[in-house]
């Protein structure tokens, strides 16, 4: 390369930068949330998917025609990372105004003081007061729930029919009568398991209950080193009687979403999931699912079924526009023109008059997750706020459980260490 | 490194800028002092930008961490000072600790030497002397673009799973394999696997590295007479030695820091029993997910160290066989 | 292949046939297994996305392009604004990463300076620290310059030479050249500046097509710091628009996320390819005269 060619390289490359650099500045707006001309702006943090991003953008929008002097500019992310950037961020002091949080995130970031106080400064009045105090830490109302959930059976129908076998009467049915009907699906050939394996704490807390003992009594584990052995037998019993797959293939499909388990590639007949998740089983196996109350155990008093918010909205501790951040959420949850955007996308609306303003709305399988929570609602137990600690719950159990099932570890010795590192988890 | 072909080397009279020196002495000669002083500040203009990247983005944060190593932090409240708790703790009361070093290092022992093998191998395959050779070295260079793809855990469950691609070809010749992602045996040999596939960068460089051996030493090697086999003993691989430290450095630092892979495959945790907790991931699950930055950062500098001497180590054994074209 | 006037020495003449046909099967059979991952999520690319988990294999039953369709206006923008926004930053990432990096490489590999030898380790060292915990002082560093939100933090950095990577290939690469032909410029009179860019840069033209190429790839891919960085739902990139179609606490959109990944790959792939023609013009084609 000529001397001459040379330098009409460098010169070309230093002006397309200067070009681009040019184009980035005009491309990425205004930064810095300050008051412009009057208007405040908050940021929204939330997670989701896609179609979560497109229904909250439009809720902002019918949020700023109504309050023309708020801009609202969401902050997006996928849930995998969502955690961590909010932690980042607050940690920078440059925590969102308002934020999405689940159960298990409130008690971190309430209990070490991220988190707004919103009580009376949000309208709660025509909210659901049981899962209302879901929300509250201490007394104190931090978060306001958004979306009652219940962690229940879901089976589908016709892989039953084509076993021949009917589907249960969930009212009485017990643990052991849901392993038989299984252990008879997989039998029966035709490509379908009965069961699915899985170690999400709620169905621990709820086996838990109907043994009389709490998940978590105050800042220990409440529960006894036999629950989480004969918890571990009827999962070893399914994967032994092959009513659930082995424990590799359980591993792998546990680490997947909806769409990849037995339910949903119409591969299973039965599974527990959270009810809000009726919609992506249907969708993804193409099938129509029924939701069911959860096994009992024998002579047990109680269902030990709960509800649980889907998520909260809270306001950071350090947020500038307090104000404003409160008149987001209460529109948010009280504003009967917000949920007719949002209708089931953050789970079912917990203030009673939206709720029904939207009920009509609400698609197919929405309705039916509705009547299935209408219908057990009497027989919920209260909902339990896991303390500080609780996010690794689920990963300590899965570590524990895998433990058990691949023959690594006695379950003695496996509960025990569940509750050494479960109790050290919370205890700090 | 003993040279019997002869190199043919066009050797202008070098009348040096600089007066000759005996190595060490003391008193310099003016005119080297000021040549001396002259080069320094050139080499300083030249590394401006790296000095100010240095200061304001990359010394402070570093420092930043290694004060938070002594501390409680959970990043949501204020940094309690623990002094060498976080270490102790590390050492003498975290079974997961030790189990992710052991992963760890398993996963760089074995995972570096094959893919640097199959990326030399690719690269020297890939050089010269077919048509197409672009085309192939795109193909070969995809699967690193996937490597850290969020599609590959999904990718990886459909070649590995229990019905996956493998088993449905081992089932083909009688065997039945078990679920190799998710069984606590083999999970690490499938990410080791994974590390092994994507070879395209480290091929990528070797192929560049190729290309600046001068052509007329082999020119000059046949007309010597010497076979291909000779040529790529003596010439090849000897001017290649500088390239394969990179990538071995490189690699090693890489692979101790795995994060991704492993993230993504076992879908945010450790693996099955944790068979494939990464050091890294440990400390991101430390870090974000338990709410103890400072028991990260604390592995963090752990595990510089641990990187920093094996670095060191690399480079005196470099002498050993490495060659530079830059000595004399 | 070009035909040289003499006959070209042993390692450089195409084989004879037979192997050469043997060389080409091997390459493409074993390029096959290779791809395989990407042949799998071309096809599910093309199924209908609720046959994509529940067919497991390779053929698919039914094609439909709706995969495509869906994933380019499925985001509140369409995908070709978040591809444009990723090849703003990768392009200045490149070029800064090309200047940046080569300025500091040539400083350690020919220069002499005081404490040399500490400041190449405290280089190298740069890129031994896992950057998670690093990660939460850098966001407060950018944070106080009010760049969060702007493409600032992405770039900065590299025009301020942080990707210490490149700067030790291209060490390693100059080092590979003799400092004769230093010495032989020096006799002509060149200062500093005119060895470097006459001289080291054109015979390190492999390197700097791997920087760039590299540097391309890996920012391309960025996923951590542009979703920290980028918050606004108007600065997304690729990366992070991919992920959104998933969501592992809900419904994921499957097809059009591989749809999507795999119109993102054809930029890469295409500068790949472009890109080749730098990488192999090194001295050996070039010359040392």
């Amino acid at each position: 390369m000529k001397s001459s060619s040379r330098k009409t390289m460098w010169t070309v490359a230093a002006l397309s930068a200067a070009v681009m650099m040019v184009a980035g500045a005009c491309g990425s707006g205004d930064s810095g949330g300050a008051a412009e001309g009057g208007k405040t702006t908050l940021t929204f943090a939330y997670w989701g998917s896609d179609a979560r991003q497109k229904l909250t953008e439009e809720v902002i929008k019918k949020f700023e025609e109504k309050n023309p002097t708020i801009d609202v500019e969401g902050d997006f992310s996928n849930w995998d990372s969502y955690y961590e950037k909010l932690a980042t961020k607050v940690a920078a002091n440059d925590a969102p105004d308002v934020m999405s949080i689940e159960i298990r995130g409130l008690s971190e970031y309430a209990g070490r003081g991220a988190l707004a106080d919103l009580t009376g400064k949000v309208p709660s009045a025509d909210l659901d007061q049981q899962v209302l105090a879901s929300g509250q830490v201490e007394g104190k109302q931090y978060a306001i729930p958004t979306g009652v959930n219940a962690f229940s059976m879901i089976a589908n129908p016709s892989a039953l029919e084509k076993a021949k076998k009917e589907l249960p009467d969930d009212s009485s049915w017990t643990w052991d009568q849901w392993a038989d009907l299984a252990k008879e699906i997989s039998a029966g050939g035709g490509g379908v398991t009965g069961a699915e394996y899985n170690h999400n704490p709620g169905w621990l807390q709820i086996y838990a209950a109907q043994r009389g003992e709490k998940f978590y009594d105050g800042t220990k584990i409440g529960m006894s080193v036999d629950t989480l052995k004969s918890w571990w037998a009827i999962q070893t019993k399914l994967i032994e009687t092959k009513a659930s797959p082995s424990a590799a293939k359980s591993v792998e499909i546990g680490a997947t979403g909806p769409e990849q388990s037995l339910l949903g590639t119409n591969a299973g007949a039965m599974g527990m999931w959270w009810s809000n998740q009726l919609n992506a089983l249907s969708k993804s196996s193409g099938q129509e699912m029924t939701l069911l109350r959860m096994p009992k155990i024998e002579g047990a008093t109680t269902g030990g079924m709960f509800l649980q918010p889907a998520m909260f909205y809270t306001a950071s501790a350090k947020s500038e526009h307090a104000a404003e951040a409160a008149k987001l959420i209460d529109f948010l949850v009280n504003d009967p023109d917000a949920a007719a955007i949002l209708l089931s996308d953050r789970g079912l609306p917990t203030n009673a008059k939206v709720l029904t303003a939207v009920k009509d709305k609400l698609p197919a399988v929405d309705q039916k997750t509705l009547a299935f929570i209408e219908e057990v609602k009497s027989e919920l137990s209260p909902i339990q706020v896991p303390p500080k600690g609780a996010l690794e719950m689920e990963d300590i159990l899965k570590r524990n459980s895998e433990e058990v099932m691949f023959g690594r570890a006695t379950p003695d010795e496996a509960a025990q260490k569940f509750l050494t590192e479960a109790n050290a988890a919370i205890a700090g | 490194m003993s040279e019997s072909i002869s190199v043919p080397q066009e050797r202008a009279p070098v009348t040096a800028r600089v007066p000759a020196q005996p190595p060490g002495r003391r008193r310099r000669h003016p005119q080297v002092n000021v040549h001396r002083r002259r080069e320094a500040l050139t080499a300083y203009v030249f590394l401006a930008p790296w000095f100010i990247g240095l200061l304001v983005i990359t010394v402070g944060p570093i420092l930043a961490s290694l004060y938070l190593s002594f501390t409680d932090y959970s990043l949501l409240e204020e940094a309690k000072w623990v002094g060498l708790g976080n270490y102790t703790e590390m050492f003498f009361a975290d079974t997961r600790f030790l189990t992710s070093l052991k992963v760890t290092t398993i996963y760089v022992v074995v995972s570096v030497p094959m893919q640097l093998a199959f990326a030399l191998g690719l690269a020297l395959a890939l050089d010269r002397g077919l048509r197409g050779l672009p085309f192939y070295r795109s193909i070969y260079y995809l699967p690193s673009l996937l490597g850290g793809s969020v599609a590959i855990a999904i990718l990886w469950r459909k070649i590995f799973g229990t019905d996956g691609l493998v088993n449905g070809l081992l089932a083909m010749i009688g065997i039945e394999g078990t679920g190799w992602v998710s069984d606590p045996d083999t999970a690490l040999g499938t990410l080791i696997l994974l590390h092994v596939w994507t070879f395209g960068a480290p091929m990528v460089i070797f192929l560049a590295g190729l290309r600046q051996i001068p052509q007329s030493y082999y020119e000059a090697a046949s007309v010597d007479g010497a076979s291909r086999l000779r040529q790529f003993r003596s010439i090849t691989l000897p001017l290649l030695t500088p390239i394969i430290f990179f990538n071995l450095v490189l690699e090693v630092i890489k692979s101790f820091q795995s994060f991704t892979q492993s993230f993504i495959v076992s879908g945010g945790g450790g693996g099955p029993v944790d068979s494939t907790l990464f050091y890294t991931l440990y400390l991101y699950l430390k870090g974000f997910k338990s709410y103890e930055m400072g028991y990260a950062a604390a592995m963090a500098w752990v595990l510089l160290l641990i990187i920093a001497g094996l670095t060191g180590v690399n480079f005196l054994a470099s002498k050993y066989w490495v060659f530079y074209g830059d000595t004399k | 292949m070009a035909t040289r006037s003499k006959r070209a020495p042993l390692l450089f003449r195409p084989l004879p046939r037979g192997s050469r046909l043997l060389k080409h099967l091997l390459l493409i059979g074993f390029g096959l297994i290779m791809l395989y991952p990407l042949l799998w999520m071309i096809s599910s690319s093309l199924k209908p996305e609720e046959l994509i988990f529940r067919e497991p294999g390779l053929w698919p039953s039914a094609v439909t392009l709706e995969n495509y369709t869906e994933g380019w206006t499925a985001l509140k923008h369409s995908f070709g604004y978040y591809l444009w926004n990723s090849a703003v930053i990768t392009g200045l990432s490149i070029v800064a990463n090309l200047v940046a990096c080569s300025l500091a490489a040539y400083a350690f590999a020919r220069l002499n300076f005081p404490l040399k030898k500490l400041w190449f380790a405290i280089m190298l060292g740069s890129i031994m620290l896992p950057h998670h915990v690093t990660v939460v002082p850098q966001y407060i560093v950018f944070a106080e310059l009010d760049w969060i939100n702007t493409i600032w933090p992405l770039v900065v950095p590299k025009f301020l030479a942080t990707d210490a990577f490149f700067i030790f290939l291209m060490v390693q690469f100059i080092r590979t050249l003799p400092r004769e032909l230093d010495e032989a410029a020096a006799i002509d009179g060149a200062g500093y500046w005119r060895v470097f860019g006459q001289i080291i840069l054109p015979l390190c033209m492999p390197a700097l097509a791997t920087t760039g190429i590299f540097t391309f790839i890996w920012t391309w891919n960025d996923f951590f710091s542009q979703n920290l960085y980028l918050t606004n739902s108007d600065n997304l990139t690729v990366a992070v628009a991919l992920r959104q179609f998933l969501d592992s606490s809900g419904e994921s959109s499957w097809g059009p996320m591989f749809a999507m990944s795999i119109v993102s790959l054809g930029p890469i792939f295409g500068f790949f390819l472009a890109g080749q023609k730098y990488l192999i013009r090194g001295v050996a084609t070039t010359g040392l005269k």
